[in-house]
């Protein structure tokens, strides 16, 4: 009887050209991306050498932690315009609490220097600390996520003015970082003969696969993806509106701290400007990986390609010698190609 | 009644500022029966629900359920306790899976935090087996159709072991077929000794599926009695309060030549399949079907609001082409959608601009807009269609859904139209309300316009109408005569081509 | 068909995207060969005036001279212009000349040199200072810039001269000193803080000389005796809102005007007489507060000329152009990075090039 209701008979997987236009244009980001890089590598071969493609992967890892956390804003028809001054902030911590100890100008003379295994969860807590401040003013007060975190990305923006001018640091840069911390980031802990791979690109995986449980396995990812996709079910159904919305914030702010610690260390010389607007390109990663503002949609895997599609615009351009100028209309070329294409697969032709 | 009672709550009064919601309302239902809620729109039914549920607290009254006294905070507070309400509007995660919205906010875990799918999957496959609903628990509901969707309502419901199941107009979107499935599950929860409210304007539904009526007007109680007991017009005169002799009005239009001539109209992306039907001048041509026959279609593609696959459309023995609703509008054409909060109104504007929207190009002078007239046309508007508002700087969604729908009438007459295309003109329209719209069709079909309207009630389509087609799976099954045509030669064509 | 001609579209969007650019691109022919000289310059930020100007210099003296190179956009963000660095590294560039980003601690640069000492390529920073650690750190690596303490010595000597010229005209209320303002570009770069500190001292030695008070900071309340903008990026939009917001309180008619402006650079001194001009003043009509920049931008220049401006001193744009191009020929000869210096100005101890500052009054 209720096989008379399905209103959409599924057809059989044919390849017809239908079907194959289809698959193109669902894909379309993908193939768009193997047509650029082949196109890059028959410009220039050195393009696949194995430095360069540690250097592409090195990019995306440092890029990947904070859109993985303000996919998740995304996710609940937000946004996080706080993140890369909470990953300023995070990194501007982070070194002060991990300088050597005979530096002249050390921001603490009197702390020594930390472990970094204190300054990882410390920076955390403090970034998960915004995040749920941002988390708490959208779901208490249902303001709009974009004006929330614009406050707070004002606030955080002077208390990252005053911090680098406390101690003996007087608004200078803050460098002359530990061993322990800048080999933690940037040293390889496996090399395949003179092959290194960085460790942050190990932390950026396992980071990765953390939140890719956390999406797809938890109650947490669950409910998140029901509050953005209708809120008021979610709601009826007796999810924790509010607990969940905190907690999608405080997580992502746990990655702007990360994020923070490892930029600390991979640029070594932090100051006001350290993550300025990185929540641009990471919204934008989002974005361009199918990470939707209509919301409740989005994929891990999308955000992995949105970073190295930012990423591999970035490099193919310095390895076909376009002039840099350019850089900012391919981008924003991209981001409204991809974004149009994909709003394509929900738009139901009549 | 001396037998034990499910479900009793009693002498329930809510007050809003300046209003007297709910007055000393009792109503209670028995276990393994269903009992109606009726009554025209505002008059209390959804705040007594909301009460029950905890969305309003109460003023005064007492809640019993099973013996015991119970005062729910929230739905979900209900919702553990046996209480589940199916929405009228669907309250779902469209873009997640059936088995996501079905465990939403208890999903069943292994170690701790862990969503465990595999459980997840088997007991909604458990509860589906058990409604006989075959649909994938991974499906992503946006993919479904509005049945299926209402079905996985029920199956969470059902999931909670709900004692007491509310279903609010559960059919307004379901076609005759669905709503065979939908009272089959029901008989099956009263089989379990469910208690089923049910809450809806369809009288013949409710005389065939109740136990017992309620019937509330102006927040107050007026009447329960047992379904067998009461017939339509008993119910009407309940719930309007006064006598309504004819549910339609008298017809006095006479169709004259033909205006319209529509051959072969398909469809690029829809079922819609060689549509071939005239329309006179001042007549009211009903089209009916089931839902998806492709009813809403011939609209849709006659107005340009869907792309159309060959077929002509002759205007006054003129062939045109609506490639959009503007050329549509320049030709003549008015549509007014079956899906009235979503595409028809603009919430938060005022009557006025609700009013002119459509006809703007007429208050242009000198590029600016000209107030006064605008002003005097949506007076026109208001007087012609009966509208019943305070002034026309009320925001449209203050009114009711009739008022609404009049609102919406008036705007498509400014634009001079020849050929009116209505879908659904009195979904979720009360009783009364209705009425005041079969009028304002036929006074239209008086004025010499083209009506062509479509609608799921066949009732009203054999009323209101003086011709109609009925379309079945895309195509035109046939096309009866509405003063000698019964509901069952409808259904019979309306089953055609399934 | 229509879902083809989108697939069409996009591949071929994809392909002119870059197929195009890449022709736009006039300054450089492929880098698919290996031999001779392939130098990647890397500008702080592309939206700088002097920048700009050293970097038109360069691409035509770097053209005439028949090296390969490519531009880079810092963007003012020392993460981006790091990656960038790698990037160019891994596409065979043979030559890093860079414009650093961060200068307030040398781990920044130190870690460009480390990269450039990996691929086993020269490193020329320009401009903005390093340190002196860092330079000798590499035997291929050296600095071209400016003195960075010149500037504001000059600046100061400047000042007072012009100062002292007609004291009176410039002292509006009478009261035996010139109350000034200071904008400062960003916290913690040498050159501003050098600027900063020098053009006031030296001024007010000066002044001092002559028997005259020193100057006043406008806002006796701030005790740091400048503002700074905020985002480290020397912009005269900065200094714009400052200045607007000081004229909403000092005014000749409240008798507490500011009667003197310096700023670090030429952007910011050309914000300040934006919003002077605004408030009635530095319009070329001999109403005026003296101006004082650092730079010589063409914009600047002509202020001055237009009796906008008071003066300015001179960053070389084209010798220090030129002296980047003479290291660079050195690199493309195979001689020592640091041959044939002779006639330059160089440290003593360490591969630093300081091109000397000029003063400009029109």
């Amino acid at each position: 009887m209720f096989s008379n209701l399905k209103a959409t008979v599924r057809n059989k997987e044919t390849w017809t050209a239908k079907n194959i236009i289809n698959f193109l244009v669902n894909n379309a980001l993908f193939i768009f991306m193997t047509i650029a890089v082949i196109y890059i590598a028959i410009k220039n071969p050195r393009f696949l050498a194995t430095s360069s493609i540690i250097n592409i992967l090195s990019q995306t890892a440092a890029y990947l932690p904070a859109a993985l956390g303000i996919a998740g804003c995304i996710v609940l028809t937000g946004t996080d315009l706080s993140a890369g001054r909470i990953i300023g902030l995070t990194a501007c911590i982070s070194a002060s609490l991990l300088q050597t100890v005979d530096l002249a100008n050390k921001m603490w003379p009197n702390i020594g220097t930390l472990s970094i295994f204190v300054v990882i969860p410390l920076v955390m807590i403090i970034g998960a600390a915004f995040g749920a401040f941002n988390g708490f003013f959208v779901s208490k007060f249902k303001l709009h996520p974009f004006i929330v975190t614009l406050g707070t990305q004002l606030i955080i923006n002077t208390i990252l003015l005053r911090y680098v001018k406390m101690g003996n640091n007087n608004g200078a840069a803050i460098s002359g970082l530990d061993k322990s911390y800048t080999k933690f980031i940037k040293d390889s802990f496996v090399s395949f003969g003179d092959i290194s791979i960085p460790n942050y690109v190990w932390i950026a995986i396992v980071l990765t696969i953390i939140m890719w449980f956390i999406w797809n396995k938890t109650t947490l990812g669950k409910n998140m993806f029901a509050l953005g996709a209708n809120e008021e079910a979610a709601r009826v159904s007796g999810v924790n509106v509010m607990g969940t919305t905190i907690a999608v914030f405080a997580l992502a702010g746990a990655f702007y701290g990360i994020s923070g610690f490892i930029e600390g260390a991979r640029v070594g010389s932090n100051t006001v400007n350290t993550g300025l607007n990185y929540e641009l390109d990471a919204i934008a990663a989002c974005v361009i990986g199918g990470v939707s503002f209509v919301g409740g949609i989005g994929k891990i895997r999308g955000i992995i390609v949105g970073v190295f599609m930012l990423r591999l615009i970035f490099i193919g351009l310095t390895m076909m010698n376009i002039n840099q100028d350019y850089f900012y209309l391919i981008k924003g070329a991209i981001i409204l190609f991809a974004c149009a294409l994909d709003m394509r697969k929900y738009l139901v032709k009549k | 009644m001396g037998e034990k009672m499910l479900l009793e709550m009693k002498g329930i009064s809510k007050e809003f500022p300046g209003v007297k919601a709910l007055d000393n309302v009792s109503f209670s239902v028995r276990p393994g029966t269903v009992h109606a809620l009726m009554g025209e729109n505002g008059a209390g039914k959804s705040t007594l629900m909301k009460c029950l549920f905890g969305i309003y607290y109460k003023d005064a009254g007492t809640i019993i359920l099973d013996g015991k006294e119970v005062n729910f905070k929230s739905s979900k507070e209900a919702l553990e306790n046996g209480v589940a309400m199916v929405h009228q509007e669907l309250n779902q995660a469209l873009t997640r899976s059936v088995q996501d919205n079905l465990w939403l906010g208890r999903y069943p875990k292994a170690a701790g935090f862990v969503v465990s799918e595999s459980q997840m999957k088997k007991k909604t496959k458990e509860i589906f087996d058990e409604l006989n609903v075959k649909v994938d628990p991974k499906t992503i509901m946006s993919t479904m159709s509005v049945s299926q969707r209402q079905m996985v309502e029920i199956a969470k419901a059902v999931s909670y072991n709900s004692k007491i199941i509310v279903f609010d107009e559960p059919t307004s979107s379901l076609t005759e077929v669905e709503v065979e499935h939908l009272f089959k599950i029901i008989n099956m929860l009263k089989s379990k000794g469910c208690g089923i409210i049910y809450i809806s304007h369809k009288m013949e539904e409710i005389l065939r599926i109740s136990d017992d009526v309620t019937i509330m007007r102006d927040g107050t109680w007026v009447a329960t009695r047992p379904a067998k007991d009461l017939t339509m017009d008993e119910i009407i005169k309940l719930m309007v309060g006064r006598e309504l002799t004819n549910r339609f009005p008298e017809k006095t239009n006479k169709p004259s030549e033909v205006i319209l001539d529509v051959k072969n109209l398909s469809g690029k992306y829809t079922r819609l399949k060689d549509a071939t039907f005239q329309l006179r001048k001042g007549e009211v041509l009903g089209i009916a079907g089931l839902d998806g026959s492709g009813r809403t279609e011939v609209l849709e593609n006659l107005f340009g609001s869907m792309t159309k696959d060959g077929g002509t459309i002759t205007l006054h023995g003129k062939q045109i082409e609506n490639r959009n609703p503007k050329d549509a509008i320049k030709n003549g054409f008015a549509l007014i959608t079956e899906e009235r909060r979503a595409t028809g109104i603009f919430g938060v504007l005022d009557i006025r601009n609700n009013t002119v929207i459509s006809s703007l190009k007429n208050y242009k002078k000198f590029g600016m807009l000209n107030d006064k007239k605008m002003k005097q046309d949506t007076d026109w508007s208001i007087k012609a269609m009966h509208i019943k508002t305070p002034s026309q700087n009320t925001k449209i969604r203050a009114l009711s859904g009739g008022n609404q729908q009049k609102v919406i009438i008036g705007r498509w007459l400014l634009t001079q139209p020849e050929v009116l295309l209505l879908d659904e003109p009195t979904r979720g329209i009360d009783v009364g309300a209705k009425y005041e719209i079969y009028q304002l069709i036929l006074d239209l079909a008086n004025q010499e316009k083209g009506v062509i309207m479509v609608s799921s009630e066949m009732p009203e389509l054999l009323g209101v109408c003086d011709r109609i087609i009925v379309m079945s799976g895309g195509r035109v099954a046939g096309e009866v005569d509405a003063k000698t045509a019964t509901q069952e030669e409808i259904l019979t064509l309306a089953a055609k081509y399934v | 068909m229509k879902k083809f001609i989108a697939v069409a579209m996009a591949t071929l969007m994809a392909v002119f995207c870059f197929a195009g650019c890449g022709k736009t691109d006039t300054n450089t022919p492929s880098p698919t060969t290996t031999d001779g000289v392939n130098a990647g310059v890397f500008y702080y930020n592309f939206a700088d005036v002097y920048i700009t100007s050293v970097r038109s210099n360069m691409d035509k003296m770097l053209t005439d001279l028949g090296v390969k190179f490519q531009n880079f956009d810092g963007n003012n963000n020392q993460a981006n212009q790091l990656d960038q660095i790698n990037t160019a590294i891994t596409n065979g560039m043979n030559l890093l000349i860079v414009n650093i980003v961060e200068t307030s601690s040398p781990d920044a640069a130190q870690n460009a040199v480390e990269a450039a000492k990996k691929a086993g390529i020269p490193i020329i920073f320009f401009n903005r200072e390093v340190s002196n650690e860092v330079v000798n750190s590499y035997d291929k690596c050296a600095f071209v810039g400016t003195d960075a303490a010149e500037a504001g010595h000059m600046q100061g000597k400047l000042i007072a001269e012009v100062l002292l010229k007609d004291f009176d005209k410039y002292d509006l209320n009478k009261d035996g000193e010139i109350s000034y303002v200071m904008f400062k570009g960003q916290e913690g770069n040498a050159e501003a803080e050098f600027r900063t500190q020098f053009a006031v001292e030296d001024a007010d030695k000066m002044l001092k000389d002559a028997g005259k008070k020193p100057l006043k900071f406008y806002n006796s309340a701030n005790t740091s005796k400048y503002l700074v903008d905020q985002n480290g990026a020397w912009s005269s939009q900065a200094a714009t809102d400052y200045m607007t917001t000081i004229l909403a309180e000092y005014t000749e008619a409240n008798n507490n005007m500011v009667e003197l402006v310096i700023a670090n650079n030429d952007g910011m001194a050309e914000g300040a007489i934006s919003a002077l001009q605004t408030a009635g003043y530095n319009k070329g009509d001999g109403k005026m507060i003296p101006v004082f920049g650092v730079d010589a931008v063409d914009s600047a220049k002509a202020l001055i000329k237009a009796n906008k401006m008071s003066g300015t001193i001179m960053q070389d744009a084209e010798g220090m152009a030129k002296t980047i191009t003479a290291l660079v020929k050195n690199v493309k000869d195979g001689a020592n990075l640091m041959d044939n210096t002779a006639d330059f100005n160089v440290d003593k101890n360490v591969a630093k090039i300081r091109v000397p500052y000029g003063v400009y009054t029109g």
